[in-house]
Formats: C-alpha cells, structure tokens, sequence
C-alpha cells in the first residue's frame, strides 16, 4: 500500500457507489446512520485504503452546501473531531497535557472548516475558552443543546 | 511494538560499546605518507558515531509519541541509521585489520616494497570508499544498496588481505627472516576480522552456519566481530517484521560472519532455515517494501510533511538535526501529491480548499492561539500523524533535501 489508491481513478464515483453499496442514497445518510463516529472510520468503512477521510469531510461539505445546511456540518465535524480524542467526553483540564490534546482538537476544528464559516468558529472557540463545558460532556451529533448555543443555525 | 523498541535499544548499545572503543589507531609504525590511511580510520568512525547519535535520538523521540503508526514511522527512520553503523562496523573492523597488517610489514619486513604497500593500501581505500559513501549518504535506498552489496565487498577485501598476506610471506622467506617477525605476521592473519571470512573450506558451509546459529551464544559483537546467535537472529526477526531493517540487510551481514562470501552466491542465497528464523518471507518483505519508501514508487519525488516554507517555525519547536524536517519526507505519486495540494477534482465541497500545507499550519498555529503556549515537537508529531491518515499519506519518512 503506498497511500496512493485513494487519489487514483474517478474519486467522486468510487465514494458513491460504495455509500450506494451500504444502502445510502447521500454520504449525509451515511454519516447521520453513524453518529460520532470519527471520519476517518468513516473512510476506512467506505474504503480500506482507497478512500480517504479529507475525500469524506469534502462530499459532506459538498451536501451540506446544497442543502444549505453548512453550519449544521460543521457542528458534526467538531462532533466527530471530540469523539475522536476523547471517546469519554470532555477532559477535566488536569494538565498541560489534556489542554494541548484540546487545544490540537479545536485548532483541528478550524483548518477542517470551510472559509465560509471560519470566522463564526473562532466565536465559537472563544465561547468555549470563556465558559468550558462540564467535564464529561459528549455531543452524539450535530444537534446537541450546547454546540447550538455557540453555534446556532442561521441558513434556516 | 516494545519489543521493537527494546531490539532495537539493545543494537544500539552493542553498536554504542564497539563505537565507544576506538581501536588503537596510534603508536604505531606507520607515519609519513601512511597517516592519511590512519585518518580514514578516525573518518569512519566518526561516521558511525554520527549514525548511532541519530538513531537514539530517533529512537528516544519514537518512545514518546502516543501514536503508533509516527513511533514505527520514526523507528523505520533509524533502521537505516543502524544499517550503515552496522556496515560501518565491520568496514572499520577490516580497514583496522589492514592497517595492523600494513604496520607489521613496515616494522619487521625491510625487504619489502614501502612503495607497493602504499599502492596496496591505496587500492583497499578506493574499494571501501563508494561503499562508506554510501553508508554515510543518509538516504535509505543508497544504504540499503551499500548494504546488500557488502558481501561481495568483503570477499574482495579478504581477496586482497590474503594476497598482501602471502606475498609479503614469501618475501620475508626470501630474505630469510627471523621467526619472530613470521609470527607477527601470523598473529595479525590471527585476530583479523577478516579471518571469518579467509577461505576455509566452503562446500560445507551453509551447514555450519545453520549449526552455528543454533549452538552459539553470547551478545551481539564479541571484539571486532558479531555472532550469530539465537538470541541475536531474534532481535533481528522483530526488526524485519516491523519493517525497521530489511532482510538484504541482514542476510548481508549473516553472510559475511558466516565466512560465505568467497563464495559466489547471490546475496540472498542464504540457506532457508536461517531465511524461515529470520522471518523471511513474502509478506515480510512486501511490507519492507512498503514501509521503506512505498511499493513500486522508489523513484517517485520526495516531498516535505512540515512545510519548508515554516522552516523557522518548526526550529522553535525542536525539530532540529536527526529530526530536522527534512527527515520528514515522503515520496507520493504524482497525483496523490497534486490532490493534496489542491489540484484534481477530488474536493466536491467548493468552500474548503483541503490544500495540505495550509491545512497542516492552520491546526498548529490555531492550536497553539487555543492553548496559549508553544506545541512541543512530539504534539506536533502526533498532529502530522493523524492528518496524514486522513490524506492517507504512508507513514515510511525518507529524508530529503531543503531548498
């Protein structure tokens, strides 16, 4: 395996006759039928080697534009972003480390969101710097109470 | 994946001791025109001091990263490290046995020629020279290559010691030297490094070698020279399986201390019960394949992971000599390289370009706004490895060159 098979061939058509395989008319399907999950296991579902996650993070985004539904997208990617890395819920800040692993998580949220809504993350970012969550807390998607407080939809 | 790392631990140490115990390089007759062969000797060890150095700093780094697949990534960077420390043991060990050879001649063989010496040690130094380029070249694949050619290497050194043995043999017989000196002469043929590998009696062989590596015990060098025991044949079957050094490499060295390199095997040949011990097999050698610099793509161009143009940037943050950034290279397909950097038609969603080297320095430098301090290396590390899993970009680093 050199990494090389997820950019080869027509990427676009791989990723949906796969999603089409698993019984999914959108990747957004997809992704809802498993919330939380990571998008690299997402990828690693659709594909093994030859998807990969960024292909995954791009089609949902793609969706989510026409459905006018990008806030709600990148509400689910810091979702899936937190499951990742802390699979029991937000850290008690007890160390250095544990802020840096955070911090890695909400500077990961910023670079995996469009340019569109950049600026609307880092309100969010300082939303939660000002008031953190509880320890323990675990959004399971994009409609979780908390991540709509701090960032609420406004294409609706 | 510890005992990865503990094999590995315990060839640096041996590697370490050897190093640490430079042969005595002075006191001896030769001077004059002779010293520049002396100062060959203190060059390659400063070679595998160099090696080693770097090989623990990579393996030190490796222990401390929390993510699996960048700790392989960093302890395949050290395998070729601790290739050319290896091959570049057994070079000093035999440009040490010449040396003693050439001093003896000089202090008990008046008859013979000061001048077809020098000439004859001048033609060793061309032989060995490539081959330590190499090994000191830092690139995987030119190491690997110095590698798997040493055998045949070795048997033209041997070649060669036992011609200036015999020779200067018969000129002292000519001369009617007294016996003391014929035993200097011996005595040197005795301790030689080289005496392995000085013809014995070839045909039986691959059976003692295969005997030999059952019975023989003890640590991985003895003196100047490895043995090849079953404790040792582990160590390196765990290397080979995590794809940290390949099985060239060893069979290489496997070949040489077994004496076999007179003979006019491939390099490979080695017999299949030491093969089977070592782990050899096609899967093990596919995954080599893969791990080094990607199967099927040796020549495909090098690119940085951390972005050159932020060269300074990561300074800051340690990454500096063994971990330099260049260390961090990888070698892509051309399209996967133009994908990841925003070229293709891959990115269905229009608002997030996904180029890589803007996506890898907004984590960081957003990160490091989040947590109000400066990332450490191994955070940084850890970071790379898991975008580069989401750009499923192989974790096998190659080193490359800076602009």
């Amino acid at each position: 395996m050199s990494g090389g098979e997820a950019w080869r061939g027509n990427i676009r058509a791989r990723l949906y006759e796969r999603v089409r395989a698993r019984g999914h008319d959108s990747l957004t399907a997809f992704a809802d039928a498993r919330p939380a999950v990571p998008l690299y296991a997402l990828a690693d579902e659709l594909g093994g080697d030859d998807v990969a996650a960024v292909q995954v993070l791009s089609a949902l985004l793609y969706e989510a534009e026409q459905r006018k539904q990008v806030t709600r997208f990148v509400r689910d990617v810091l979702v899936r972003e937190l499951s990742e890395r802390f699979p029991k819920g937000w850290p008690a800040m007890l160390d250095d480390a544990i802020r840096g692993e955070v911090a890695m998580a909400l500077g990961s949220w910023s670079a995996y969101t469009p340019d569109t809504h950049k600026e609307r993350v880092r309100q969010a970012r300082a939303a939660l710097r000002a008031s953190p969550p509880p320890p323990g807390w675990r959004p399971l998607g994009p409609d979780d109470e908390l991540l709509r407080t701090i960032l609420p939809d406004e294409e609706a | 994946m510890g005992e990865v790392k503990g094999s590995l631990g315990r060839v640096e140490t041996a590697f370490s001791k050897l190093a640490a115990r430079p042969p005595a390089l002075g006191g001896w007759g030769l001077n004059g025109v002779f010293t520049r062969y002396l100062d060959q000797g203190s060059k390659q060890l400063t070679l595998l001091h160099g090696e080693l150095g770097s090989a623990t700093t990579l393996t030190d780094a490796a222990s401390e990263i929390g993510d699996t697949d960048m700790e392989l990534g960093l302890l395949r960077m050290a395998g070729p490290k601790l290739q050319a420390a290896l091959f570049g043991t057994l070079l000093l060990a035999t440009w040490v046995d010449f040396l003693h050879l050439a001093d003896a001649v000089l202090r008990h063989c008046p008859m013979c020629s000061v001048e077809k010496l020098f000439v004859d040690l001048h033609r060793v130094q061309g032989m060995m020279e490539p081959t330590l380029m190499d090994l000191a070249s830092h690139d995987p694949e030119r190491v690997e290559a110095a590698a798997t050619a040493m055998p045949e290497l070795m048997g033209k050194l041997t070649h060669e010691f036992n011609t200036l043995h015999q020779e200067t043999r018969s000129t002292m017989k000519l001369g009617g030297q007294v016996i003391a000196a014929m035993q200097a002469m011996e005595m040197v043929t005795l301790i030689s490094t080289l005496k392995m590998s000085l013809p014995r009696v070839p045909p039986s062989a691959p059976a003692t070698l295969g005997v030999g590596l059952v019975m023989s015990s003890g640590g991985v060098m003895v003196g100047s020279r490895m043995v090849v025991s079953a404790e040792w044949v582990e160590m390196m079957r765990r290397l080979v399986h995590a794809g940290v050094i390949s099985v060239p490499a060893v069979s290489a060295a496997v070949l040489i201390h077994g004496g076999q390199v007179m003979m006019a095997q491939a390099p490979q040949d080695l017999p299949r019960g030491v093969r089977d011990a070592l782990g050899d097999g096609p899967e093990v050698r596919g995954m080599h394949e893969t791990g080094r610099a990607g199967a099927g793509m040796p020549d495909a161009p090098k690119h940085h992971v951390l972005p050159q143009e932020h060269r300074e940037w990561f300074e800051l943050r340690g990454f500096k000599g063994a971990m330099d950034i260049d260390q961090f290279c990888v070698r892509l397909e051309q399209s996967h390289h133009e994908a990841i950097h925003g070229g293709g038609n891959w990115k269905l969603g229009r608002t997030w370009p996904g180029e890589w080297n803007r996506m890898i320095m907004e984590v960081l430098r957003e990160a490091e706004v989040e947590a109000g301090r400066m990332l450490t290396r191994n955070e940084i590390l850890k970071e790379a490895a898991k975008r580069m899993r989401d750009y499923r970009i192989p974790m096998s680093f190659t080193p490359g060159r800076g602009r």
